[in-house]
């Protein structure tokens, strides 16, 4: 029983950290189409930052997290102004997208390489001590991930739904020339989205290295379990993304349990492959009317 | 009457195609101005680049006596050009009352956001009723009010309207029309795109036949009612 | 412009440059540029290969690699384990990366074109994984513990094609040669589909689906074919990597190849004929410019791949587009 407790609760903070990433991709891919490749190195490059700051410059935790997120909110921003703005009205707009933004993962991972070097770093924010309820274990630096992660899914929905950024981002994902109509100016509502993006992903890399260490290309299995939950829950839904990503958190947990971690991977890739032959455009997607 | 809108030779299309020639028209401000012709020849397209969402290659607009041309689509609502698109548009995971009050996005209009809702409330009534709806699942007619009421709440001194009887059974297209003929008696300056040339005729001030990209014939639609000829020749009826 | 003269043009191009590669060893005598220009070939393979399955098919996958990891690790694994020889072992490798192309295939191809970009890399990931997460000793020779699928460290000493017995210190001129011939079959594959009808149907499918659906063209069973028949040239490519390396590691998995690879497509025009091969040669020559800069070369790979997208969608071969403009083939 206390292991499955155990097993619940690391779940729920995996699939906290997962959504947290997911959200941003979720938000990108409704609004602008656009798959962002580059999610990852920039997860990667949010740790990094938040770790110099602290053990290089010394400065508090919360610094770190805010310096974290402002320049991957600027990087993000650069990447929508060098690459997707350019190429928005290109009818291969999300072939080309993916692959640039390919690339660009790519530089961004080899300029931390160069600059961090490729040894494994422990991330400097990190809780230490845990809670004991009886025979279970609950890191305090779960807890604090599963805080920060429902903290940011609350504000962020009440961005959605009350703001009137929020407002035009939905407008916007849900009918871009109809948005255009209405007077909103979906150029900066994409630069918006894109840097919104870039600082939840620093915010989701340092949650995740704060548990699995600092390594440049650390973002690469993260970011594709957050596309896949994007793609299990139907491309730019952002609550079930969500939801989604606490249930894959929850197997994930399970299955590296049950199988080891060598197989968890493979075990979610075959459950995900299973449900989108089922329900091709995932879970919670809608089969949009193509007009010919 | 001065001309609110003033458009002069129009040239415009997508990529290589050339969808409009030589395209001019004064609209005049607190009339009824419409556009007729067979589909497929422009008339959406003209629409379109009136709000910025198509290019010009040639040609010039003017509108409450500033140059509109180039500019961006945000920046022409801002103007007061209000566009209901054909087809509705309408933001399908929103509410009725969401859409609405999307129509009302920009400050200007923001502002006025209560007073607006119960004039549209009071003009199109069903609308308060369905307010809590998902625009995806309301009926065809209902969509178009919630797009016409939707362009209202923008406010604007220039409606535009692409085809409301589109797609709608004729109980319906009278219901929307009995909305549109309301507006117009109230003195609003209205463009309006319409395939049937017989209903807008006689309520029309102008009338304006787009034949494959441009005007073969513009006048009074009274003039029209009595020239049939005009209509066969162009429409076949 | 007619088919015909597409192809008689493509079969002009081809002749030209497989006499020129026919007499490379014997201009230059330098082992260098002949076991690099070997390596070429074999990128040059997947290369076309993978351009089928992207421009041709649509098929947004990044599983190339994987699949060309399938044809490495088969032909390693069935010389290390059974014995058998290379040449049987090469064939049987490419049919299994057949195998292994059509259940991918089936698992991704009714998906829209981002769910298989996505899923086939996770395929390729979990492979990886799978791979390198084996600590377990399925066999325990001298060398050490050795896993199932060859671990970390990969298979050596598995097989040979058995020039080093007929040729001595020349062996690598035998595998030239064999490289080749494998990259003429596979580039002439390519403008047989490209050129014929499959590569109308394409087309069809890519201009206006509802039309091609409704002339019969099932859009799943075309992509699976083509997905199958490529794989089979790059299962090829794969065993001919291992057996000329007489290595296979993860390495073949990894990012940076991937990187590689996709760049030569972008740069050299995706969907266009020999827009793969000449973006091989291209980035096979930059590539050895920035050998002395080490760990500027991904940098310098990401940077020439996002720039290509970005400014130049069409690639070099895309370029000149007017005179490549014949009715057979659009991009």
């Amino acid at each position: 029983m206390d292991v499955w407790v155990q097993i619940f609760a690391s779940g729920l903070t995996l699939g906290a950290m997962y959504a947290v990433s997911a959200i941003g991709l979720a938000l990108v891919y409704g609004s602008l189409n656009m798959l962002n490749m580059s999610h990852g190195a920039l997860m990667a490059l949010g740790g990094y930052i938040c770790f110099y700051a602290m053990t290089q410059l010394g400065l508090p935790a919360l610094v770190g997290v805010a310096a974290a997120m402002v320049i991957c909110g600027a990087v993000g921003l650069a990447i929508y102004l060098a690459a997707a703005q350019p190429m928005l009205r290109s009818v291969n707009f999300e072939t080309q997208i993916f692959i640039a933004t390919i690339g660009i993962g790519a530089i961004l991972e080899n300029v931390i390489l160069r600059t961090f070097g490729p040894q494994p770093q422990p991330q400097s924010l990190n809780l230490t001590g845990a809670q004991i309820i009886g025979n279970v274990h609950i890191p305090n630096q779960n807890i604090l991930i599963l805080v920060v992660a429902i903290g940011l899914m609350v504000g962020l929905s009440l961005l959605l739904q009350r703001s009137r950024l929020g407002r035009a981002i939905r407008a916007t994902a849900q009918n871009r020339e109809a948005a255009q109509l209405m007077g909103v100016r979906v150029g900066v509502v994409y630069a918006q989205v894109l840097a919104l993006s870039g600082g939840l992903a620093a915010i989701s890399g340092i949650m995740v290295s704060s548990l699995s260490g600092l390594l440049p290309n650390m973002g690469g299995d993260p970011m594709l379990k957050a596309f896949i939950i994007c793609v299990v829950a139907g491309l730019g839904n952002v609550y079930g993304t969500v939801g989604t990503a606490i249930v894959l958190g929850l197997l994930e947990a399970g299955a590296q349990y049950v199988l080891g971690v060598r197989y968890s991977f493979a075990l979610l890739l075959l459950l995900v492959i299973v449900v989108l032959i089922w329900r091709p455009y995932g879970l919670f997607g809608r089969r949009q009317v193509v007009r010919l | 009457m001065t001309a609110l809108l003033s458009l002069s030779g129009i040239s415009c299309g997508y990529g290589a195609n050339t969808v409009l020639r030589g395209i001019s028209l004064d609209v005049p401000e607190g009339s009824l101005t419409a556009i007729i012709g067979p589909n497929g020849h422009g008339k959406t397209t003209l629409l379109r680049t009136i709000s910025g969402l198509v290019p010009l290659t040639q040609g010039s607009m003017q509108f409450a006596g500033r140059a509109i041309q180039g500019r961006r689509p945000d920046e022409i609502v801002a103007a007061g050009i209000v566009h209901v698109p054909q087809g509705d548009l309408l933001f399908p995971e929103m509410t009725v009352l969401d859409n609405l009050q999307m129509g009302a996005y920009l400050p200007e209009a923001a502002k006025e956001m209560k007073t607006r809702l119960e004039e549209v409330f009071a003009l199109l009534p069903k609308l308060k009723e369905r307010g809590g709806q998902i625009a995806s699942t309301l009926s065809g007619g209902e969509r178009r009010m919630v797009g016409i009421g939707r362009g209202l709440m923008a406010g604007g001194k220039l409606l535009m309207l692409d085809e409301p009887s589109l797609g709608l059974a004729p109980i319906v297209i009278d219901q929307i029309y009995e909305v549109v003929w309301r507006l117009t008696e109230s003195g609003r300056t209205i463009l309006l795109v319409e395939e049937n040339a017989a209903r807008v005729a006689d309520k029309a001030a102008q009338v304006a036949l787009l034949d494959n990209g441009s005007f073969a014939w513009t006048g009074a639609g009274s003039e029209l009612m009595v020239r049939p000829k005009i209509l066969e020749t162009y429409l076949g009826t | 412009m007619t088919t015909l003269s597409g192809i008689k043009r493509d079969l002009l191009i081809g002749s030209v440059l497989t006499t020129l590669a026919i007499a490379l060893p014997f201009l230059t005598g330098t082992r260098y540029v002949v076991t690099q220009t070997t390596l070429f070939f074999i990128w040059a393979i997947v290369v076309t290969q993978w351009n089928l399955v992207l421009g041709i098919g649509g098929i947004f996958s990044l599983a190339q690699m994987a699949l060309f990891a399938v044809g490495a690790y088969a032909t390693a694994m069935l010389g290390y384990y059974f014995h058998m020889p290379m040449v049987p072992a090469m064939l049987l490798a490419a049919l299994a990366t057949v195998l292994v192309s059509v259940l991918i295939g089936l698992a991704c191809l009714r998906l829209r074109g981002p769910y298989v970009a996505l899923l086939t890399l996770a395929v390729a990931q979990v492979l990886f994984l799978l791979i390198t997460n084996d600590t377990d000793c399925f066999s325990n020779p001298e060398s050490g513990c050795m896993p199932l699928f060859g671990g970390v460290r990969g298979f050596t000493r598995f097989g040979d094609l058995g020039f080093r017995a007929i040729l001595k210190s020349k062996f690598y001129i035998g595998h030239y040669y064999v490289g080749l011939f494998l990259l003429v079959l596979a580039t002439a594959f390519a403008i047989a589909i490209i050129r014929g009808p499959a590569g109308l149907a394409f087309q069809a499918l890519r201009d206006n689906p509802g039309y091609a659906v409704s002339r019969g063209i099932s859009k799943f069973k075309y992509q699976l074919w083509l997905f199958g028949l490529s794989a089979f040239f790059t299962g090829l490519a794969g065993a001919f990597y291992a057996v000329n390396f007489a290595a296979v590691g993860p390495i073949v998995f990894s990012i940076s190849v991937l990187l590689f690879l996709l760049s030569m497509i972008v740069v050299g025009g995706i969907g266009t004929v020999w827009g793969p091969l000449l973006g091989a040669a291209l980035l096979m020559l930059v590539d050895e410019a920035m050998r002395e800069a080490g760990d500027w070369r991904d940098i310098g790979l990401g940077l020439i791949l996002a720039g290509f997208v970005v400014l130049l969608p069409r690639g070099l071969a895309g370029l000149r587009l007017p005179s490549f403009r014949d009715r057979s083939f659009r991009r």
